[in-house]
């Protein structure tokens, strides 16, 4: 398992060096600079130039680019030009709050739309299968800033149950933290929701087929027991590995419940950096991502290889 | 210029200001959450012209004058000046004033901000005229001019990119390199980026005896409020949600609809403000055809104005032609007035034909940062089409917008909103279309002349004649097109008391019931 696992490892450093490319590239693509942002919206041409030299953004491309990997093989994702901060330091500050968004996200997508896909698969055909395949069909086709909206104007304007935004730690109030993330990890999850759900169904159908499943029907075990423990195991196996998939999505998609939710994660500051081209935030908020994404995706096809005796015996 | 007699009876009317409710400092206090869309690029308040800066730094920094209620420049820092009559010399004398890290200003603090503004400050282009600053004593600073400036006095109290005094030890740093000290009402104690910035009351905080009340970004400050965080919240409709929920007390600015919609509730209040800013379409005379005068009165003939207008910005808007505010000094009637909103098909296809445009493509360039500006390119497209112009809307993120407008090719016309220039005098608004890097990309000696008398001109009615000038030749030669004025709603709830609306939410003065 360590073999495969460095294997794995080793080879995401090829893709993470082409993202590192990338993101540089870009950033010098782009047309736009941190002057503008800086200087504000009627700054004249000649304030910008002024700027832009105090900055040093009038340097040569290959100079920068030798900075920036000087640099990186330090381990230093360089400073941000607006936040007079490290970049590395923005993203871990950060960080806490898009992985709370994103995992809760999952974990709620994960578990309840496995039971909608058992419940429509245990219930194939009849009206709680066509009900619980439309609430994941919905789930899946509304846009998250569209839902987000409504669950605040709902939940908090008019029902004032939870509070329209902003971030609360966790270690500073588990409470406040939980009241914070239920609206946006619960829209953020709505859409991969539909998906485990159908995915579940599908898996499940195929699986209470097999001879195995009507075998220990056959034996009068408990029709619970038979699907939890015998089906529903079996089942997952695809489902994990859209989770996987899923984790992927959401990181992207907390993008914009950050910025509807304003929630101060790794998404809104990519996003921000973005906007007001931060570009030392932009090539490390990228490379990071990426490095999460493979990170994730290696955990994935870890827990596959446990699910699955014959993945991590080399027996597929 | 302003002449000492102008500056004492702007201090006198000042004093005579009604007061309202009577100021409370002793024993208030409460928290008040203020909302805005953007958070600030920078709080070093000098060197960043951003709105989302300056609804922070204003309360944190003070400048040696600023602006009155009208707009006016008033002592702030400063207890007034001298001028001498050639114009040379401006000698300043210091109000007793103390800043957030405890030591008092002196003369020593003005000076090296004053200068550290010229090397980093966002509008450095107003210490240009300074040849030296002297500080005979520890109250008093003299400035002296290398040639008259009229406009000196306007640009260091301008709120723009504030010419904000910070102590002498901070003055040696670069550009947004220094601690945030000011000598506000209110002190900085956090920024969370995506987040929120905190400030606190300032218990040392001087105020300005001379005043009896506030009085635009001078007067009287009095910090009721024991603290204020402004959170900075991108979407609209979370903001919105944000107030009626109370978890926010005040919005930089709501959404028209938004506005109509909470009228009645009884639980907020909407500060409606006209005018905020003009909304313009500036031309790029440096790209065929839009280099021959014809072709841009054709465009100014064609459009219709008022529907560029209504639909950028749902409703709420002024037709105006004036490239001053009416009711300020500069204000020029009704010069250009004939050549505004003209809206007459006819005579643009004309003028189109007069011009021998033969179909070439016209780039509208627009940004989707700010919607009205992307609205007015989309309206005018359209407009400009049914002419039989062969037009290409571009839309892009804001710096991209902007870069490209930098740039002498790529566009033929850009969407604008105007705001804090016309707020400030004629200074930035002609200077934007003049010196060496003209928005329109190519000098008009007009404008160039009117910006040379504006700004070296002794007498008041010469610079009048000046700006007036400036607008008669913005409508002959259709140098760029205004559109007309837009106004901002701000919003409050109702236990927010003794609130103004201003160019920025300001916190002093207010208390919370």
């Amino acid at each position: 398992m360590l073999r495969y696992a460095a294997g794995r490892l080793v080879s995401a450093l090829p893709v993470l060096l082409i993202v590192s490319l990338l993101s540089f590239g870009i950033v010098w693509i782009v047309p736009g600079d941190v002057a503008v942002e800086m200087a504000g919206p009627t700054a004249t041409a000649e304030e910008l130039a002024r700027l832009r030299e105090r900055l040093g953004l009038t340097k040569p491309w290959h100079e920068q680019l030798i900075g920036w990997y000087g640099a990186l093989l330090q381990g230093d994702l360089g400073e941000s030009i607006l936040l007079r901060q490290g970049v590395g330091a923005a993203i871990v500050e950060r960080l806490p709050v898009t992985l709370s968004l994103t995992f809760t996200a999952l974990l709620i997508a994960f578990v309840c739309g496995t039971a909608l896909g058992v419940l429509a698969a245990v219930r194939a055909g009849k009206a709680a299968d066509r009900a619980a395949m439309g609430t994941a069909l919905i789930g899946f086709s509304l846009p998250d800033f569209w839902l987000g909206l409504v669950f605040v104007y709902l939940f908090a304007v008019v029902l004032g149950w939870l509070p329209t935004g902003g971030y609360v730690p966790f270690t500073q109030d588990p409470l406040g933290w939980a009241q914070a993330m239920i609206l946006p990890a619960g829209t953020l999850a709505l859409s991969q929701m539909g998906l485990f759900a159908r995915m579940t169904r599908a898996a499940m159908l195929e699986v209470l087929r097999q001879d195995y499943v009507r075998t220990a029907r056959a034996k009068g075990m408990p029709g619970w027991i038979v699907v939890g423990k015998h089906a529903l195991r079996n089942a997952l196996i695809p489902v994990v590995t859209v989770a996987g998939i899923a984790c992927g999505v959401l990181l992207g998609g907390a993008v914009v419940i950050e910025s509807v939710f304003s929630l101060p994660g790794v998404g809104r500051l990519i996003v921000g950096a973005i906007q007001r081209r931060d570009y030392p935030v932009i090539q490390g908020g990228l490379l990071l991502t990426a490095t999460i994404f493979v990170l994730v995706n290696l955990a994935v096809d870890l827990l596959y290889a446990a699910l699955d005796p014959r993945i991590r015996h080399g027996r597929r | 210029m302003l002449t000492r007699r102008e500056l004492g009876l702007a201090a006198g009317a000042a004093a005579v200001l009604p007061l309202g409710r009577p100021a409370l400092a002793q024993g208030a206090g409460g928290s008040i959450v203020m909302a805005q869309q953007a958070q600030p690029p920078t709080l070093d308040a000098q060197v960043t012209s951003a709105q989302a800066s300056r609804n922070i730094t204003l309360h944190v920094f003070e400048t040696l004058f600023a602006r009155d209620e009208a707009g006016n420049p008033v002592p702030d820092l400063a207890e007034g000046v001298d001028i001498s009559p050639d114009g040379l010399t401006y000698r300043f004398a210091l109000r007793d004033a103390r800043f957030h890290n405890g030591k008092r200003m002196t003369s020593a603090d003005v000076k090296a901000s004053l200068q550290r503004y010229g090397r980093v400050g966002a509008s450095a282009f107003i210490m240009q005229p300074v040849e030296a600053i002297d500080t005979p004593d520890a109250k008093t600073v003299v400035v002296r001019l290398k040639n008259p400036s009229p406009g000196f006095i306007a640009g260091i109290s301008s709120p723009r990119a504030p010419c904000a005094i910070i102590p002498e030890e901070e003055a040696g740093k670069e550009a947004n390199r220094i601690e945030i000290i000011g000598t506000g009402p209110y002190r900085f104690v956090e920024y969370r980026p995506d987040s929120h910035v905190r400030l606190t009351r300032f218990a040392d905080y001087v105020q300005n005896t001379k005043y009896q009340g506030m009085d635009g970004f001078a007067g009287r400050k009095v910090a009721n409020v024991q603290d204020i965080t402004i959170r900075f919240v991108p979407e609209a409709g979370a903001r919105t949600a944000g107030l009626q929920t109370g978890e926010m007390h005040i919005l930089e600015a709501i959404a028209v609809p938004a506005a109509q919609r909470l009228r009645n509730d009884r639980n907020l209040v909407m500060h409606e403000m006209m005018p905020w800013s003009f909304q313009t379409l500036m031309l790029n005379h440096a790209m065929e055809p839009m280099n021959n005068p014809v072709f841009r009165r054709a465009l100014q003939a064609a459009l219709d104005l008022e529907e560029i207008m209504a639909i950028s910005t749902d409703g709420l808007y002024r037709m105006l032609h004036g490239w001053q505010h009416p009711g300020t000094t500069y204000f020029a009637g009704d010069v250009g007035k004939p050549l505004y909103n003209v809206n007459n098909k006819e005579r643009a296809r004309a003028l189109l034909r007069e011009s021998g445009y033969r179909n070439e493509e016209i780039i509208m360039l627009g940004d989707s940062s700010f919607s009205n500006h992307q609205a007015t390119i989309v309206t005018a497209a359209e407009q400009l089409k049914s002419i039989g112009l062969n037009v290409r809307t571009v839309i892009t993120d804001w710096p991209t917008a902007f870069s490209q407008r930098t740039q002498r090719t790529g566009w033929h016309m850009w969407a604008l909103m105007l705001g804090i220039e016309p707020y400030e005098g004629p200074y930035g608004v002609v200077g934007f279309f003049s010196g060496n890097a003209p928005v329109q990309h190519v000098r008009d000696d007009v404008i160039e002349d009117c910006q040379r008398r504006l700004n070296t001109s002794l007498a008041e009615a010469d610079r009048k004649k000046a700006v007036s000038d400036f607008q008669a030749r913005m409508y002959d030669q259709a140098i760029a097109i205004k559109c007309g004025d837009v106004g901002i709603v701000q919003a409050t709830r109702a236990q927010v008391r003794d609130y103004k609306p201003y160019r920025i939410p300001r916190m002093w003065g207010v208390t919370l019931a």
